[in-house]
């Protein structure tokens, strides 16, 4: 119970950051909304721990509710390291066009 | 018939070789229309010491890798109406005198592109390292991704033409753009052949892990090709 409190009071304090960035447009509205949603997500998923736990457990897993979150977590870590590493390739990729870009106008200037 | 191909532009891509730089201009130069040095970020003296020997240079701004400088060069070319592209390498480890074999097959009609290959008849000292496992591992690479065999697919001199050149965009800013080259050139039906030509080991430039700037390595060359076959 004092663990499920404190989760929430840490989520909370998450959630109150995001609508500060929000209200100084440190972050777009789409990505409020992302982070928003996922904290929601995390809050209702720690409130109804035990519904989780039981669903868990009908779906055949042997460890409790928290443990399958926690896997779940590692999974979704995966994911978005795997998207930034795709998102900065791009970036990267970009970075090469401007570079081109800079060098052939150089040396058109000079001509 | 014998095609009209009147303008030879020779591309070299060059990052921190001050060393070999003023030496490679001088050879090549009098044997082609137009040399490109394509300054690929150096933080040593490439730059000025390229520029005094009069070749045309290109400057990256910042280190963008091999890659990224030779479709420089290439854009720089088509911009300039290059009849045929030669790809060459900076730390003189290919012979400017075959760069008129290596055009050969392009201005007879012959070839769309033409490939250097170190295993074609003329004798280079290549590390056994290199030729053993190196190299064959490359090969086998090649095979599975792009499904081109050649004799020595990472050679990097090779020719264009500029039908080729128009047709083939390099995206990959590392070493990974010799396998893609090959790759665009099959895919566009471009007609391929193999020259054999000589390369003179200095230094290992390229190990399994880590080589010289952006993108080198082996196994960083094989990420590349997956994440290239991933983006598109």
């Amino acid at each position: 119970m004092i663990q499920q409190i404190i989760a929430l009071v840490i989520i909370l304090f998450f959630v109150s950051r995001l609508f500060w960035q929000k209200k100084n447009k440190e972050i777009g509205g789409n990505e409020f909304i992302f982070w928003l949603v996922f904290w929601i997500l995390a809050a209702l998923l720690i409130i109804f721990l035990k519904q989780v736990d039981s669903f868990v457990a009908a779906l055949g897993f042997s460890g409790k509710g928290i443990d399958v979150l926690f896997y779940l977590s590692v999974v979704v870590l995966f994911y978005l390291v795997f998207k930034l590493g795709l998102k900065m390739e791009k970036i990267e990729k970009d970075i090469t066009k401007i570079v081109r870009k800079i060098s052939l106008n150089d040396k058109e200037d000079k001509n | 018939m014998e095609k009209n191909f009147n303008k030879i532009i020779v591309i070299i891509p060059a990052y921190n070789e001050e060393k070999n730089i003023e030496k490679v201009i001088n050879e090549v130069r009098p044997l082609v229309n137009e040399l490109v040095i394509v300054d690929d970020g150096s933080s040593d003296r490439t730059f000025e010491l390229a520029k005094k020997q009069g070749a045309t240079v290109l400057r990256h701004l910042i280190n963008r890798g091999q890659g990224a400088a030779l479709q420089t060069g290439d854009e720089y070319a088509l911009n300039n109406q290059a009849d045929i592209v030669v790809h060459f390498d900076a730390d003189g480890q290919f012979l400017s005198r075959e760069i008129k074999e290596i055009i050969l097959p392009i201005q007879s009609g012959e070839a769309d592109a033409v490939f250097g290959s170190r295993f074609l008849g003329k004798k280079s000292e290549i590390p056994w390292f290199k030729e053993k496992i190196i190299i064959p591992l490359a090969g086998l690479v090649n095979k599975i991704l792009i499904n081109v065999s050649l004799t020595d697919p990472q050679n990097g001199f090779r020719a264009l033409s500029r039908k080729a050149l128009e047709k083939i965009t390099i995206e990959n800013d590392g070493m990974a753009h010799c396998s893609e080259i090959l790759y665009k050139v099959s895919k566009n039906k471009l007609i391929i052949k193999e020259v054999p030509i000589t390369v003179i080991y200095h230094d290992f430039g390229q190990g399994l892990f880590r080589g010289n700037g952006r993108g080198t390595g082996g196994f960083r060359i094989i990420k590349d090709l997956f994440l290239a076959k991933l983006m598109n």
